[in-house]
């Protein structure tokens, strides 16, 4: 069961981060802000930097728990007796 | 000072050299690359054996279309800021196809997703999901070949149907013989390219225009915003209300969940740890691509608000060349034009792929299951090349702005196919009554609302924002969700139709391409989530309904 719940939470999690860190510019149409930033707009700077530096870091994470759900699959399978196979269908 | 004018290169030997070039290189690669092409598994997937680095660039320039040289930079002079809002998100493809599916289709050995759909629903729905994928590629195939033809005009002069022709069989010829493998070793070299031959003549521009931060860019233009502001003061007004953006989601980044040439890319990973990695890589190199091409735009709307460069309507797809013309030597600029056809061959192959699995594997061999390898992978060869052909018949009268046709079929993936595939690997009560209503009429009400069919029946009269297909997208997505859920859940509380159901085979089918060995009846299961996602998905094809105020 944990590592179901795991991975459900992990996907649904993820997909939310990776649609808000994608589209700050929806945030910044609902919430406007008036300052700048790197010489640029806050309004245009924050959405590109976040639509290229906040994904790639979503990605890396993404990865690394992805593969760690995995693991922790394979491992609730290997403990799994013969016997449990055809029960609970 | 500068005119309207014919903007093309004086010598086109030079630009005609460097294509060739390209083309050799390209062709040499495809060739090494694809004699081992034995199998539909070696042709599609390029034998599902291909590194996480060269994937992950292949990865990106599948995705960056031409439309990051030539469509792009225009929809910025039209639109400018909230055009460059509506790409960033773009970037979240890959990711979301790897977290949400592709790692599942990968376990599962698909070939394409509508391989998926045909083992979860059977092979009603997926030949109708597999024709709507075949729209959706051909219409993307068009951009490519509209964008081909418009380099070509530019870069020799010649006429516009003729480099159709020439240039589109040529180029079809190349992504016939060289199947996934040459095509992702190519993708993988043509993203090189892409990335120096736009990013590198960025900066000669932007010294020329009096920049300082030409040494990187994609980031470093702050210094031209005080000019800009004052020659344009709205350059940076989000122009729509938070509803435009919203609907942003729906359309593109749902609809980039349904692209069936870019799952294929997850597909051809060796293993999952890779194919993970792989969307490490593609999102770096997409963003620095993606950031320098903003910068491109606004060097454009620069240029034009304060240097006197006067860039006609029909031109604005040629932005990127123009720069190029105006500010760097010719040579730079048929280097730039190699880098614009690599981009558009990249996905073209992409588009043509998708659509030689959709016909032969998808509804051929689901028809015909017993038809002998060898025959199944000629059938491939020959449906590549026939969808190649189409989008060079279909190019013949292009529509004005590339992209847009482009980001419409983004809905149209978004609508048929996307629902199915992200509630047949999350959900085990969704079935094939519950796809086939959702992925038919979901994409009938996306096509009725579309500008293209019946004018005067759009969601916001509000010509780019229906064309891109934003406001169509923002209603249909959500209904074929609610569709897909409800009538599965109805059907499969009906006794007539339980012997024509697979329920089973779906549950172990579920189990399995999760990487589980054993079958638990609370997996996947929950009527929560699905409850959910239909009240969510009610409310916003509600909004999408009301006043857009455009």
């Amino acid at each position: 069961m944990k590592a179901y719940k795991k991975e459900v939470q992990f996907t649904v999690w993820m997909t939310v981060a990776f649609i808000l860190v994608g589209n700050v510019g929806l945030i910044f149409s609902i919430f406007p802000v008036d300052a700048m930033l790197f010489g640029f707009p806050v309004m245009y700077i924050v959405p590109i930097l976040m639509g290229w530096f906040g994904v790639f870091f979503l990605t890396i994470v993404a990865g690394k728990i992805g593969n760690r759900i995995d693991d922790e699959i394979d491992s609730e399978n290997d403990a799994l007796g013969v016997s449990d196979e055809v029960k609970d269908v | 000072m500068m005119e309207a004018q014919n903007w093309q290169l004086s010598n086109p030997i030079l630009g005609l050299a460097v294509v060739g070039a390209t083309f050799l290189l390209f062709y040499i690669v495809g060739f090494i690359s694809n004699r081992k092409s034995a199998s539909a598994k070696d042709l599609y997937i390029g034998g599902g054996n291909v590194g996480a680095f060269t994937n992950g660039l292949a990865m990106a320039s599948t995705y960056m279309s031409l439309a990051t040289f030539l469509g792009i930079t225009a929809l910025i002079l039209q639109l400018q800021v909230p055009f460059i809002m509506l790409w960033i998100q773009l970037i979240l493809a890959i990711p979301l196809i790897t977290i949400i599916y592709g790692t599942s289709l990968r376990r599962m050995g698909a070939f394409s997703p509508t391989h998926f759909i045909r083992d979860r629903y059977g092979v009603t729905a997926s030949i109708i999901a597999a024709l709507f994928m075949i729209l959706v590629s051909i219409m993307y195939a068009l951009g490519q070949m509209i964008g081909i033809a418009i380099t070509f005009e530019t870069l020799l002069g010649i006429p516009y149907l003729t480099g159709l022709f020439v240039f589109g069989i040529i180029i079809v010829g190349y992504i016939t013989i060289g199947g996934m493998a040459g095509a992702t070793n190519n993708a993988a070299i043509q993203m090189v390219i892409i990335a120096l031959m736009f990013i590198i003549p960025l900066g000669a521009i932007m010294k020329a225009v009096g920049a300082d931060g030409w040494y990187f860019p994609p980031l470093f233009y702050s210094d031209m915003v005080p000019a800009m502001l004052e020659s344009l003061p709205t350059f940076f007004d989000y122009q729509f209300s938070p509803k435009w953006y919203f609907s942003i989601i729906p359309a593109l980044t749902i609809g980039a969940l349904g692209l069936p040439h870019l799952a294929m890319r997850v597909y051809t990973a060796s293993n999952l740890k890779s194919a993970r990695s792989a969307m490490v890589w593609f999102a770096f190199i997409l963003g620095l691509v993606f950031s320098a091409t903003y910068a491109m735009g606004f060097v454009g709307v620069y240029a034009t608000a304060t240097q006197g460069l006067t860039i006609s309507e029909g031109d604005a797809d040629k932005l990127t060349i123009i720069l190029n013309l105006v500010y760097n030597p010719e040579w730079v600029t048929a280097l730039v034009i190699a880098g614009a056809i690599s981009a558009g061959l990249s996905t073209l192959s992409g588009n043509l792929l998708a659509i030689g699995a959709l016909i032969s594997q998808d509804i051929i061999a689901t028809l015909k299951p017993n038809i002998p390898q060898r025959l199944s992978l000629r059938i491939g060869f020959i449906a590549i090349f026939a969808g190649g052909l189409v989008s060079i018949l279909l190019a013949i009268q292009p529509p004005a702005f590339l992209v847009v046709s482009i980001l419409w079929a983004f809905g149209l993936a978004g609508v048929t196919n996307a629902p199915l595939i992200i509630v047949g690997v999350w959900w085990k009560e969704a079935n094939k009554f519950g796809a086939i209503v959702a992925s038919v009429v979901g994409g009938a009400i996306y096509i009725i609302v579309s500008p293209f069919v019946f004018p005067s029946i759009v969601l916001t009269g509000h010509g780019v924002t229906d064309g891109m297909g934003l406001s169509g997208a923002m209603l249909a997505v959500p209904i074929s969700f609610i569709l897909l859920i409800v009538v599965s859940y109805i059907t499969n509380r009906m006794p007539g139709l339980q012997s024509k159901l697979t329920k089973q085979s779906d549950i172990e089918l579920i189990e399995r391409i999760h990487g589980w060995k054993d079958i638990k009846s609370y997996r996947y299961n929950s009527t929560v989530g699905a409850g959910i996602t239909v009240v969510v998905s009610a409310a916003v094809a509600i909004w999408a309904l009301m006043p857009w105020g455009m």
